[in-house]
């Protein structure tokens, strides 16, 4: 058995995965790093949960190898991979006890019963179910299911572990309680954590790296500041900010960024055709009729608490701006919006990639 | 890639716990894929398969006693051929002399509409589609033509036709009563469970007990009924000697026994259906007979054609009740397949037994595969679209 | 206004109304009520009657039955314990001393016969009254089936439902065509089945082993699942004599053994279909969770598995149980004495020269359903679920 702070990294190396004829994964590369929390995100689909369960054992990859720690494990079942899994669906057995659910991994590896029980006490104390012990899961509530999950995956400690959506089943209020805490416990414990989701808020607040992925391909991995600040490309700008980044198509010739009634001074040089410039709506405010980079008419205002969102019709598309909460402007005013230039992308329109 | 080899060079790391010498239980574990299915297969292959081959050895020979034991002798289809052409024939397919103008109108006309749809069908299917379809078409000409020739031109059935009539009677009967039982218990009145309790008995009654039970209740002289027999003046009547009051008292049997089945199945059924459906439908203010006919029936249909499979299937088997409750009489009258080989086996001929039960068996396979190629199935397509 | 308004004040409904409109949603009327009331008693007299018949007449007396019929006891006739004394306790060896002597001696034959190759152990003669032997036979040779058949054939379901098979289709020609070729030896050229079965499996081996390797086309589990429930369709009477023959050649015949085997086998094709289904649909995570925890495949089977379709295994046990308890043709075939069944005890009250003893017999059949009545009761709960929906569902 692997200490319990041994801290191992893990690696995916050109693993392909095929149901059939869908490529689901296509030569991912990753590499994460001993003791790490990374987090895989992209939209559904896009192969996450299938990358994790490669890595588990429960699924075999198509081509590549895995590896955990020094060990290529692609051959090895998953029993032997010293890794354990958190389910979307918790995936606690309902004919069993919190304690005994918490406790079966050591009943499998015929721990003796005085240790084990001290063990669960020990596991249960660290999530809080201390008195829930002697209930059935079904007797339990979401978040409380979700510890019984959580314990049942770090008494054995693990070298890695994998998280499947464990907080998607959660209500809002509870998932940032439960947030905080998996942060908490995965930095005390220290153990390599692969942790899967489509939720963005969760990616940028737990990960220390995130791994975007779309379509079996790796796009970007980065930490989550590098990640909003300096996207690879447009899929990875889109995806990751809330409302999403605006698009504006249009050409770049020299340093200027043209579109249909407006030219806009770019950050990069070049010459192209077709271009698509991005910037974020809180990188850009709403400013008198004739001012700013570009004008149109207000579409309609959502005042959302401690900002407004405004939508702005422009000749070929509809731009969201972050206003502030007392913003007064009416639907169908003119009006004109004012572009920060440190704060603009630009990408090529064809392969998507960040123009630098 | 590269990361591999900077991972290999990493200090102070132990590898991911597994022990190196494999234990016995991990050996066992290891040929878990074998060791789980492994016993059912050697058992049905062992007494389900072989006997079925050994079988078609005994049906194409001539079977003798012998002091050291059975001997065969190789007749080719010579079993078979007396079923259907020889002196056999009138007790397998029955008395065929003499076809009435109905019956020949009946046969053919049922010939004309199966070829029709066999042509139609044409385009429709591969070719193995065709091969199964060209089966069923032949078969189902095949038995136009008996029942012309018997039912409708009022000469005595074989054992053939009065196994189709104990399949297909028994199962429309049982299926109508089953889930009329059935859609009453899942209405809302009180008892429910004594009902279901009730219902359920005759299922769990040894056939054999239920022949007996049925042959003394219905004695027209010491049976219970004795009084009304009496009143509508029947005193003399043997009912098992009547040719189709034995069949119908056969039928009566073994629905006493069968209905159980359909109607656990389809109250199972019934209550799967999802209670917003039906209470939707109510709020609309539709009676119960239309909320049946328009919301529930359409969700059991699959449910229904797969009971009825399930329940064509053993029905072919019967032998227990026309044994006991009239013994296959009047004359050959209830005798079923299943009845007519073991009569067979019973009087040492082995050879035509074994014909006889292979008989049976293609029947039951033809009739079955036919019924779920065509109704079961499309039911289940239906239900997934 | 008012026009609609009367039919929202129950007071002011017509005759009609009140007997034809349901008082209210999940409610009947109350003509739909007392015709479904009707329907539903006149269903359940017919059901118990037959049964109530049974049960009067195994208190009757050879004349009371011959004299015509008498319906209530006491008041028509006075009910006698005579068919049950002359078979349940008149006969030598009538007491449940009998019936455990029985129980010791098919534990000690069965031992013997185990060890028959190796030292031979004089069996046990039996010395019980044929009822209760028969009974003891019936209990035993039910559940001991029941038993194989449970856990051969959920052990195959489960197998079916999660674990990936692709056998090759060749090697199942090879192993058809060596099983004819093995029965032809047999019966025509008078070989002795040991040598061609071992010749047979030797060559089957062998063959898969080299040319198997070849062959192209792969069956998959939905195969294998429908290849083994089709088995139902088998008519008894095809395979009861080759059947009869096998057990004859290994001197099985009129033994325990071999309706326990048959019974299994037969019963078998419903626990895999219905077994299957309540395995395919639990949910994986929970499986894939315990093995990724280091759980052996058994272990999950039988920590995991079995506890959660513990409904579903109930009602396929009473299903196999009843099944195999009133069987009767297999049971025809297979015993000549010691391993007879209840069913044979019931049919051979109809072979006496005085035509068939009611009484008895139906002294006989009460004795036979009242465990099955018993347990269905127990396990009511299960199948009052709707259990066996899970396998209809397909
Ligand atoms: N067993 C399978 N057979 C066939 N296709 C599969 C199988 N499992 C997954 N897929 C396909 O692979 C793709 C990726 O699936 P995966 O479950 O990895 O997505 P995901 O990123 O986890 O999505 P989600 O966020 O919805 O869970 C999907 O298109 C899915 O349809
Ligand atoms: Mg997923």
């Amino acid at each position: 058995m692997a200490g319990f702070n041994t801290k191992v990294p893990v690696t995916f190396d050109k693993i392909q995965k095929s149901f059939g004829h869908v490529r689901v994964l296509e030569e991912l590369n990753l590499l994460v790093e001993p003791g790490e929390f990374l987090v895989l995100l992209g939209a559904s689909g896009s192969g996450k949960t299938t990358a994790l369960r490669i890595l588990s054992g429960l699924e075999t990859a198509s081509a590549g190898r895995v590896l955990i720690g020094e060990r290529d494990v692609t051959e090895i079942l998953p029993k032997y991979r010293d890794i354990s899994m958190v389910f979307q669906s918790y995936a606690l057995y309902p004919h069993k006890t919190v304690a005994e659910n918490i406790g079966f991994p050591l009943k499998v590896r015929k721990v003796p019963a005085a240790e084990a029980e001290s063990q669960i006490r020990e596991v249960a104390a660290q999530v809080q179910l201390a008195e829930l012990l002697h209930r059935y899961p079904r007797e339990l509530s979401g978040g409380q299911r979700q510890r019984v999950a959580l314990a049942r995956a770090i008494i054995r400690r693990p070298s890695v572990f994998l998280m499947d959506e464990p907080l998607s089943n959660l209500d809002a209020k509870l998932r940032g309680h439960m947030r905080a805490e998996l942060k908490h416990m995965q930095q005390a414990l220290g153990i390599t954590t692969i942790y899967v989701t489509h939720d963005q808020i969760e990616a940028m607040t737990l990960a220390h790296r995130v791994a975007i992925l779309e379509r079996g391909v790796l796009q970007q991995l980065a930490t989550p500041a590098e990640i909003y600040n300096n996207p690879a490309n447009l899929f990875v700008a889109q995806f990751i900010g809330s409302p999403p980044m605006n698009v504006v198509q249009g050409s770049l010739e020299g340093n200027r960024f043209t579109t249909a009634g407006a030219s806009i001074e770019s950050p990069v040089a070049g010459r192209s055709d077709k271009v698509i410039l991005g910037f974020r709506p809180e990188d850009c405010s709403i400013v008198a009729d004739g001012n700013g980079a570009i004008k149109g008419r207000i579409y309609t205002t959502e005042l959302i608490g401690d900002h407004t969102l405004v939508t702005v019709e422009t000749e070929q598309d509809k731009l969201t701006v972050k206003a502030p909460k007392d913003f007064a402007g009416k639907q169908g005013d003119a009006t004109g919006i004012a572009l920060s230039k440190d704060h603009l992308y630009i990408f090529d329109a064809a392969s998507g990639q960040r123009l630098r | 890639m590269s990361t591999a080899s900077e991972i290999d060079g990493r200090p102070g790391y132990v590898p991911a716990g597994s022990s190196q010498s494999e234990s016995w239980g991990e050996w066992i574990d290891r040929h878990s894929r074998t060791y789980f299915i492994a016993p059912a297969v050697v058992l049905i292959l062992l007494f389900a398969i072989f006997p079925t081959f050994y079988s078609i050895v005994f049906a194409l020979s001539r079977v003798k006693f012998t002091p050291s034991g059975l001997t065969f002798r190789f007749v080719w289809f010579q079993n078979f051929v007396k079923q259907f052409t020889g002196t056999e024939q009138a007790h397998f397919l029955g008395k065929l002399t003499g076809m009435s103008a109905a019956g020949w109108v009946f046969g053919l006309a049922v010939a004309a509409v199966t070829l029709w749809w066999l042509i139609r069908s044409i385009r429709k299917t591969t070719w193995v589609g065709m091969i199964g379809r060209t089966i069923s078409a032949a078969a189902a000409i095949g038995i136009a033509l008996l029942l012309g020739a018997t039912l409708l031109s009022l000469n005595p059935w074989g054992t053939m036709l009065t196994t189709l009539f104990y399949v297909v009677v028994g199962c429309i009967i049982q299926f109508i009563i089953g889930t009329g039982l059935a859609f009453l218990c899942s209405q809302p009145i009180t008892g429910k469970s004594f009902f279901r309790v009730i219902f359920f008995i005759p299922l769990m009654i040894t056939p054999l007990g239920v022949g007996y039970a049925f042959k003394m209740i219905f004695d027209i002289t010491k049976g219970p009924f004795q009084p009304f027999w009496e009143f509508i003046g029947l005193r003399d009547w043997a009912w098992s000697a009547d040719v189709w009051a034995a069949r119908w008292f056969v039928v009566l049997g073994d629905s006493w026994q069968w209905i159980p089945f359909i109607f656990i199945c389809m109250l199972a059924a019934l209550e799967n259906v999802p209670k917003d459906h039906v209470e939707a439908a109510q709020v609309d203010g539709a009676s119960s007979i239309q909320i049946f006919r328009e919301i529930i029936w359409p969700q059991i249909v699959p449910v229904a054609v797969t009971v009825i499979l399930i329940r064509m299937i053993e029905a072919f088997k019967i032998v227990d009740l026309p044994n006991i409750m009239t013994g296959g009489g009047p004359g050959i009258a209830t005798e079923s397949m299943s009845l007519h080989s073991f009569y067979l086996w019973r009087a040492n001929d082995y050879g035509q037994s074994a014909a006889v039960a292979y008989l049976l068996l293609i029947l039951t396979v033809v009739v079955c595969a036919s019924f779920f190629n065509y109704v079961v199935y499309n039911q289940f397509r239906k239900a997934r679209a | 206004m008012s026009q609609a308004s009367y039919r929202f004040d129950k007071a002011k409904r017509s005759l009609m109304e009140r007997l034809f409109e349901a008082p209210g949603i999940g409610r009947m009327s109350p003509a739909a009520k007392i015709v479904a009331y009707a329907l539903l008693l006149f269903w359940s007299a017919f059901v118990l009657f037959p049964i109530y018949w049974v049960i009067i007449t195994s208190f009757k007396t050879a004349q009371a039955v011959n004299q015509g019929p008498f319906f209530i006891p006491f008041v028509d006739f006075q009910p006698t314990l005579d068919a049950w004394r002359t078979q349940f306790t008149a006969d030598p060896y009538c007491d449940l001393y009998a019936v455990g002597r029985q129980l010791v001696l098919l534990f000690h034959n069965s031992i013997a016969f185990l060890l028959s190759p190796v030292v031979s152990i004089q069996p046990m003669e039996p010395q019980i009254c044929k009822v209760y032997l028969a009974y003891t036979n019936s209990f035993v040779i039910s559940f001991a089936s029941t038993i194989v058949c449970m856990v051969v054939g959920s052990m195959a379901a489960y197998a079916l439902a999660r674990i990936q098979y692709r056998p090759r289709f060749g090697n199942i020609l090879v192993f058809v065509l060596l099983a004819l070729a093995a029965i032809l030896a047999t019966t025509f050229a008078g070989v002795h089945w040991f040598y061609t079965a071992a010749v047979a499996l030797a060559l089957f081996f062998l063959l898969a082993r080299t040319i198997g390797k070849h062959f192209r086309g792969r069956l998959r589990n939905g195969d294998i699942l429908f290849w083994i429930i089709s088995q139902r369709i088998l008519p008894p009477v095809v395979v009861v004599i080759p059947v009869y023959m096998m057990f004859q050649a290994i001197g099985l015949i009129d033994t325990h053994i071999a309706l326990i085997l048959v019974y299994a086998v037969a019963n078998l094709p419903i626990v895999v279909w219905l077994m299957h289904d309540f395995f395919a649909n639990l949910p994986i995570e929970l499986e894939e969770s315990a093995q990724l925890d280091g759980a052996t495949r058994f272990g999950i089977f039988w920590e995991i598995v079995l506890p959660l379709t513990r409904p579903g295994l109930a009602a396929t046990t009473l299903l196999t149980l009843i099944l195999s308890w009133n069987e009767y043709l297999f049971a025809v075939f297979l015993s000549t004495a010691k391993a007879q069944t209840m069913p044979i005890m019931v049919a051979a009250k109809n072979a006496g020269e005085k035509g068939i003893l009611w009484w008895e017999m139906c002294a006989i059949i009460v004795v036979m359903i009242i465990p099955v009545i018993l347990m269905a009761i127990l396990l009511q709960r299960f199948i009052a679920k709707g259990v066996l929906l899970g396998a209809i569902k397909g």
